[in-house]
C-alpha cells in the first residue's frame, strides 16, 4: 500500500529535477553544436599557433567548469528528491537540524575553489605572455628583382566598413614610423578585404582605425584586437597550411558593422613572392580606345578617382578619400580580389565569370546592398561608405570593364575557397 | 480635509502664526497635502511602501517595453538576412533593449525591494529621509520617460550599445539626437539612484530597531546596503562619463575626439569603472532575495550567515578592481591584462561560497518547492551556469576569441536574467502577499516558472554555441553558411516562451486578485517566515509596526514563533497570530506627503530638452527646479494642520493623549529639528515600547 502511494510522489520529485537537467543539456547541445560542419568561423577549429595556444588553455577549463556545473547542480538535484516536502504542507512535525554555520567547511570550500583558481591563473598567465610575445622570423622575399629580408608584418586599418591591408616590404617599418592613421606613409601594396600572408610564418599584425572603433578577427587563426583611432595596437598571427580563413569585425561600428567581413588567404611561401610580384607592379591601363574598358578609365577619372587609388592612373593627384575616414579601397589589383564590398560580396561567379550583376548593383547604389551613410549627408558633411554616384547604365558597364582589368584574375580554385555567401 | 477646521496644537506654530501661513504655502501654489486618497495620495506620498510599489510598477512598465524590444531582436534574427529591422532601427533597438532592461527596469525592480523592504526588515517606519525617497523615485521616472521619449522627439532610440564606446557616439558617427537622449536621461536616472542609495544607506546605519546590529540584518538588507555603497561610488564616474559626452556632442568640447587628439579608451575606462560594479548593483539585490527564500522553505537558517555578508561585502569591494577585464581586446597592455585577468578570476570566489552557502542551506532542510522557492533555486543553477562562463572569458587569452561574440550575450544574460531577473521574479512572488494582501495562485506561478526557466535556456543557451561558432555580437543580420541558422532559430522560439510567461505573470496578478475575494487573507506570515516583515499584517499598515520590535538575534520573527529546546529541538513558542502585531495602532506620527519631490523631477527633463532642442527651456526647467527646492525648503517637516498616521483624527498633540491608545503603544515624535531623520519614528520607539 504505502508502496504504490509512494510511486506518484518519486515521480513527482524526479519531474522537480529539470531545473538541473536544463544546464546539463546545454553543454551537450554544445558538444554537438561544435560539430557543426559549414561553421567558418567556429573558435575551436584552430588552424593557427596562437589560436592552438587559446584552445590548449580554455578547453581544459571548459572542461573543469562543465564538471563544476553538473556537481552544483546534480546536488541540487539531489537534495530536491531528497529533502523535498509538499509545498502546501502545514508542517506540523519535527524541524530538520538547525545548522547555522560550520566554519571548518565554509573555509574549506572558500578555499577549494581558490586553489582552482590560482591553479587556472597560472595556466592563464603562461599562454598570456605566450600570445603577446612576437617573435616573427624574417623571410626572405624577392623585392624588384632583389632579395631581401622582410619581417612578415602588416598594418591593418579598420574603418567603416571594410579592412585595408598595408604591406612595407622595401622598408622595415615601425608603429613609430607610421605617424596618425590619417596618413600613413604609402605602401608597398594594399589590399583590401582580404590579408594574404605566407603559412607557416608568424605574421605581426599592427591594428589601428581611421573612424571608430572595429575589432580584427579570424578565428581560426587567432583571437581578436580592436582597431583603435590614433591607437596602433600589436597583434599576430598564422596559418599553418595555405587555406582561407575567414573572419568578422566583432566591435559594433555602426550600421554595416554585420557587413564587415574579411579573409586571411594563407598560400605557400613561393604563391606569396609570385602574389608579391604582381601587387607591387602598377595597373596596367587598356590602350584601345574603342575597347569598353577604355571608356570606363574615362568614368572612373571622372566620378571615382577622387576617392580610389589605382596606382598608374591616378596617384599623381590622389589626396585622400573625400569620406569621413579619408580612405577608400585600393584598386590597383580589384580584380586579382574575389571579394568586394567590405568582404561580402563575391567578385566572380562559381564558373569564373566576373559577377558583374552584384558589382553593377553596387556601384548602381551602394546603399541599397550594404547600408550606409553616403547619400543624405549634409551640407559640408563628409558621407560615410561610399555615395551613389548617379552613374548612367553604361557608364557602370565601362566602369565595371575597366575594373575587371585591374590585376591578373585568380584561378578557379581560389574562387570556389575564397567564396562568401 | 476636515482636519483643516481642527486647531492646530503645538506651540511653535501658534507663536508664529503669521509667519506659519507663508510656511504652510511656501510659495502660495501647493500646500503640503495630507495624504487622502487616489491619484493625488500617490503623487505626493513619501511612504517607502507605495514609493516602493510605484518603482515596482514602473519597472515592469519597462520590462515590457525592453521586452518588446527583445522580441524585435530575436525576430530580426530569427533567419539570416532577416528583414524585419532596416540595420539602423536595429542598432536603436539593441541599444535601447539593453539600456532599457539595466536601467529602466532591473535597477527600479531592485529599488523596489529595496525601499519596500528595507525599513521592515530592519524594524523602521519609514526610510531615513522620506521626501528624498519620493525625489528620487520621480527623478527616475522623468528619466526613463525622458530617455524614451527620444523615439518620439528625439529621431530615434540612441544606436551606440549600451555602453555607447566614444568615437562611435560621436556627432559624426551617430547624428540622430539617440545619444543626446541617453547621455542626458541617464544623467537624470543617475540622480535618482544617487539619492537612494544615500538615502538608504543612512536609514541602513541609523533606523536599525533597537538590537537590530549591524550584523542581525537580514542578509537581502545586507545585499541591498553593499548595493547602495556600490551605487554611490559608481554613479559618479558614469556621471562623469555622460557629462563628457553630452559637452563633446553639444558644445564640441572634445574629450572623446581622436582627430583632436583624444584617447577613444578614456571613455571605456570610466564606463566600466562604472560598469561593472553596475554588474553586481544588479546581481547582489537577488542574490539577498534567494537569501531570505532558500531558508524560509528549506525550514533551517542560512547556512554561514557571516560568511554569507562577508562574501557580498567581498564581492563589493573585488567589483571595484576588474573593470578591465571588458578591455582585454582593446589595447591595454599585456600587463594590465594580465592584472583584471587575475583579479576577475578571485572574484569568482566569494561568490562560489554563496552558492555553496545556499546549497547547504537546503542541505538536510525540508524543501517546500513553492514558486518562490523553484525562482530562487533556479537563480542558483542558472547564475551558476552565468558565473562559470564568466570563468571562462576571465582567462584573457580565451576572451579574445569570446569577447564581443553572442558568448558574452549568453554570459551576461546567464548573470542578470538567470541571476538577477528570476531571483526577483522569486522575490515578488515571496513578498507579493505582504505588499498586497493576497497570494499569488501557486499553479500559474509553477506555470509561470518554468515557462520562463525552459524559455530562458532556450533563449539564451544557444547563444554559448552561436559565439563560439563566431557569431559577433550587435550583428544586424548574419549569412547563411556560418552555421548561425539552427540556434538562432531556437533563440527566437525561446523568446517567445519567455514572453509568454511574462504574461501568465501577468494573468496571475489579476486572476489572483480575483480569486482572493473567497479565499481566506494570507495573514502576516504565509511561509513561516524568518524576518521582521512577516510580523506585521499583510498589506503592510502605513505606519509598518505597532511597536517597534526590540531584536535579540538574527531571524528575529522567526525567534519570537520557535525556539530550541535542550535536545537542539525546535519548539514552536507563540502562534503567529499571538506573536504578529495587527496594526491597530491609531495616532502614529508619519512624514507628510509633498508634491514638491515630484515637481522638481519635472524640471530636470525640461532642462534636458532644452540642452538639446532650445537653451530657453533650460531656463523653464532650472526655474521649475529651483522653485521647487525653495518651496521644499521652507515647506514645514509636517503638515501643521495634519493629524498624524493619516488617520484624520482631530489629534496633533505628542502621544501622551491616552485616547491615541491602539494596540500597544503609540510612538510619536514632535517636530523637530532633527526632521525627517527622527520623523519616521524610530528615534523614541526604545523608550515607548513595552
Amino acid at each position: 500500500m504505502s508502496k504504490v502511494r509512494a510511486l506518484p510522489r518519486l515521480v513527482r520529485k524526479v519531474f522537480a529535477a529539470p531545473i538541473a537537467l536544463l544546464p546539463i543539456a546545454l553543454p551537450i547541445g554544445l558538444v554537438i553544436a561544435s560539430c557543426a560542419p559549414d561553421a567558418e568561423l567556429d573558435t575551436f577549429a584552430e588552424q593557427g599557433e596562437t589560436a592552438r595556444q587559446i584552445n590548449d588553455l580554455a578547453v581544459p577549463v571548459f572542461i573543469v567548469a562543465g564538471v563544476v556545473l553538473v556537481l552544483v547542480c546534480g546536488a541540487i538535484l539531489w537534495l530536491a528528491v531528497r529533502n523535498r516536502v509538499p509545498s502546501n504542507d502545514d508542517y506540523e512535525g519535527e524541524f530538520p537540524k538547525q545548522v547555522s554555520h560550520n566554519t571548518t567547511l565554509e573555509i574549506g570550500w572558500t578555499l577549494g575553489p581558490l586553489a582552482i583558481m590560482v591553479v587556472i591563473a597560472i595556466a592563464t598567465l603562461i599562454t598570456h605572455l605566450a600570445i603577446n610575445s612576437t617573435e616573427a622570423n624574417a623571410i626572405e622575399v624577392q623585392v624588384e628583382g632583389q632579395s631581401q629580408q622582410w619581417e612578415p608584418r602588416v598594418v591593418v586599418v579598420g574603418q567603416q566598413w571594410w579592412w585595408e591591408y598595408r604591406y612595407y616590404l622595401t622598408q622595415d617599418i615601425t608603429t613609430a614610423d607610421l605617424g596618425d592613421p590619417w596618413n600613413l606613409p604609402p605602401a608597398d601594396i594594399v589590399t583590401s578585404g582580404q590579408m594574404v600572408i605566407p603559412a607557416g610564418e608568424e605574421i605581426e599584425l599592427i591594428v589601428t582605425s581611421r573612424d571608430v572603433i572595429h575589432s580584427h578577427w579570424i578565428p581560426a587563426l587567432n583571437g581578436k584586437r580592436d582597431a583603435v583611432p590614433g591607437l596602433y595596437t600589436p597583434w599576430k598571427l598564422s596559418a599553418d597550411e595555405p587555406g582561407v580563413y575567414f573572419g568578422q569585425c566583432t566591435e559594433f561600428c555602426g550600421l554595416s558593422h554585420s557587413r564587415m567581413r574579411m579573409q586571411a588567404v594563407a598560400v605557400s611561401p613561393a604563391d606569396f613572392q609570385v602574389w608579391i610580384n604582381k601587387q607591387m607592379a602598377p595597373a596596367v591601363l587598356p590602350t584601345n580606345e574603342n575597347s569598353q574598358a577604355y571608356r570606363g578609365v574615362e568614368v572612373f577619372s571622372t566620378y571615382c578617382a577622387s576617392c580610389h587609388l589605382v596606382r598608374g592612373l591616378n596617384e599623381a593627384d590622389y589626396n585622400g578619400a573625400e569620406v569621413v575616414s579619408g580612405s577608400a579601397p585600393d584598386l590597383t589589383h580589384f580584380a586579382s580580389r574575389t571579394t568586394f564590398a567590405g568582404g561580402i560580396f563575391n567578385l566572380y561567379n562559381r564558373d569564373g565569370s566576373l559577377n558583374d550583376d552584384q558589382l553593377a548593383a553596387w556601384i548602381r547604389n551602394p546603399n541599397d546592398v550594404k547600408e550606409n551613410y553616403a547619400n543624405d549627408v549634409g551640407e559640408g558633411e563628409l558621407p560615410r561608405g561610399m555615395p551613389n554616384m548617379g552613374l548612367s547604365e553604361r557608364q557602370i558597364s565601362d566602369v565595371i570593364a575597366f575594373l575587371a582589368t585591374l590585376g591578373e584574375k585568380p584561378t578557379a580554385s581560389q574562387i570556389l575557397a575564397t567564396e562568401v555567401d | 480635509m476636515t482636519a483643516k477646521t481642527a486647531s492646530p496644537s503645538g506651540g511653535l506654530l501658534e507663536l508664529e502664526s503669521a509667519e506659519h501661513r507663508y510656511v504652510e504655502r511656501p510659495l502660495g501654489v501647493l500646500t503640503r497635502p495630507q495624504g487622502g486618497r487616489g491619484w493625488r495620495d500617490w503623487l505626493s506620498t513619501v511612504d517607502h511602501k507605495k514609493i516602493g510599489i510605484m518603482y515596482g510598477v514602473s519597472a515592469m512598465v519597462f520590462f515590457v517595453v525592453g521586452g518588446v524590444e527583445a522580441l524585435l531582436i530575436r525576430l530580426q534574427l530569427a533567419v539570416p538576412n532577416g528583414g524585419v529591422l532596416s540595420a539602423d532601427v536595429y542598432n536603436q533597438v539593441f541599444t535601447m533593449h539593453g539600456v532599457t532592461m539595466v536601467f529602466l527596469f532591473i535597477m527600479p525592480l531592485a529599488a523596489a525591494f529595496a525601499n519596500y523592504l528595507i525599513p521592515l526588515q530592519i524594524g523602521a517606519r519609514d526610510v531615513a529621509f522620506p521626501r528624498l525617497n519620493a525625489l528620487s523615485f520621480w527623478i527616475w521616472l522623468s528619466g526613463a520617460v525622458f530617455l524614451n521619449s527620444s523615439w518620439i522627439v528625439g529621431g530615434g532610440g540612441a544606436d551606440c550599445g549600451w555602453f555607447c564606446y566614444s568615437p562611435n557616439s560621436g556627432l559624426i558617427f551617430s547624428p540622430s539626437h539617440g545619444v543626446d537622449f541617453y547621455a542626458i536621461g541617464l544623467l537624470i536616472a543617475g540622480i535618482a539612484s544617487l539619492v537612494s542609495a544615500i538615502n538608504l544607506i543612512v536609514t541602513c546605519l541609523n533606523m536599525r530597531a533597537p538590537g537590530m546590529d549591524l550584523f542581525r540584518m537580514p542578509v537581502l538588507t545586507w545585499m541591498l546596503l553593499i548595493t547602495q555603497f556600490l551605487l554611490l561610488f559608481a554613479l559618479p564616474v558614469i556621471t562623469v562619463a555622460l557629462f563628457l559626452l553630452m559637452f563633446d556632442r553639444l558644445f564640441d568640447a572634445n574629450f572623446f575626439n581622436p582627430d583632436m587628439g583624444a584617447d577613444p579608451l578614456l571613455w571605456q575606462h570610466l564606463f566600466w569603472i562604472f560598469g561593472h560594479p553596475e554588474v553586481y548593483i544588479i546581481i547582489l539585490p537577488a542574490f539577498g532575495v534567494v537569501s531570505e527564500v532558500i531558508p524560509t522553505f528549506s525550514r533551517k537558517p542560512i547556512f554561514g550567515y557571516s560568511f554569507m555578508v562577508f562574501s557580498g561585502i567581498a564581492i563589493g569591494f573585488m567589483g571595484w578592481g576588474v573593470w578591465a577585464h571588458h578591455m582585454f581586446v582593446s589595447g591595454i597592455g599585456p600587463i594590465s591584462v594580465a592584472a583584471f585577468s587575475l583579479s576577475t578570476m578571485f572574484i569568482a570566489v566569494p561568490t562560489g561560497v554563496k552558492i555553496l552557502n545556499w546549497l547547504a542551506t537546503m542541505w538536510g532542510g525540508q524543501i517546500r518547492f513553492t514558486t518562490a522557492m523553484l525562482f530562487a533555486v533556479g537563480t542558483v543553477a542558472m547564475f551558476t551556469i552565468g558565473g562559470l562562463s564568466g570563468v571562462t572569458h576571465a582567462l584573457a587569452p580565451a576572451d579574445t576569441q569570446q569577447t564581443d561574440t553572442y558568448y558574452i550575450v549568453a554570459h551576461f544574460h546567464y548573470v542578470i536574467f538567470g541571476g538577477g531577473v528570476l531571483g526577483l521574479m522569486g522575490g515578488l512572488y515571496f513578498w507579493w502577499p505582504k505588499i498586497f494582501g493576497y497570494m499569488l495562485n501557486e499553479w500559474r506561478g509553477k506555470w509561470n516558472f518554468w515557462l520562463m526557466l525552459i524559455g530562458f535556456n532556450l533563449t539564451f543557451g544557444p547563444m554559448h554555441v552561436l559565439g563560439l561558432q563566431g557569431m559577433s555580437r550587435r550583428i544586424d543580420t548574419y549569412s547563411a553558411g556560418f552555421g548561425f541558422e539552427f540556434w538562432n532559430f531556437v533563440a527566437t522560439i525561446g523568446s517567445f516562451i519567455i514572453a509568454l510567461s511574462v504574461l501568465v505573470f501577468f494573468h496571475n496578478i489579476w486572476k489572483s486578485k480575483r480569486e482572493a475575494a473567497d479565499l481566506p487573507p494570507p495573514g502576516p506570515d504565509p511561509w513561516d517566515a524568518r524576518s521582521l516583515e512577516w510580523m506585521v499584517p499583510s498589506p503592510v499598515p502605513v505606519h509598518n509596526f505597532d511597536e517597534i520590535p526590540i531584536v535579540d538575534g538574527t531571524d528575529e520573527w522567526w525567534h519570537r514563533k520557535y525556539a530550541i529546546d535542550d535536545d537542539g529541538k525546535v519548539v514552536q513558542i507563540a502562534s503567529v497570530k499571538s506573536a504578529a502585531q495587527d496594526g491597530s495602532a491609531k495616532g502614529v506620527h508619519l512624514p507628510s506627503p509633498s508634491f514638491w519631490p515630484l515637481v522638481l523631477a519635472v524640471g530636470l527633463p525640461l532642462i534636458g530638452y532644452g540642452l538639446i532642442f532650445n537653451l530657453w527651456l533650460c531656463v523653464a526647467g532650472g526655474l521649475l527646479v529651483g522653485m521647487a527646492m525653495y518651496a521644499w525648503a521652507l515647506e514645514p517637516v509636517d503638515d501643521p494642520d495634519a493629524d498624524h498616521g493619516h488617520q484624520h483624527e482631530s489629534n496633533g498633540s505628542n502621544g501622551d493623549d491616552p485616547s491615541n491608545g491602539g494596540n500597544g503603544t503609540v510612538i510619536d515624535v514632535p517636530p523637530s529639528d532633527d526632521r525627517e531623520l527622527v520623523a519616521a519614528g524610530v528615534g523614541n520607539g526604545e523608550g515607548n515600547s513595552s
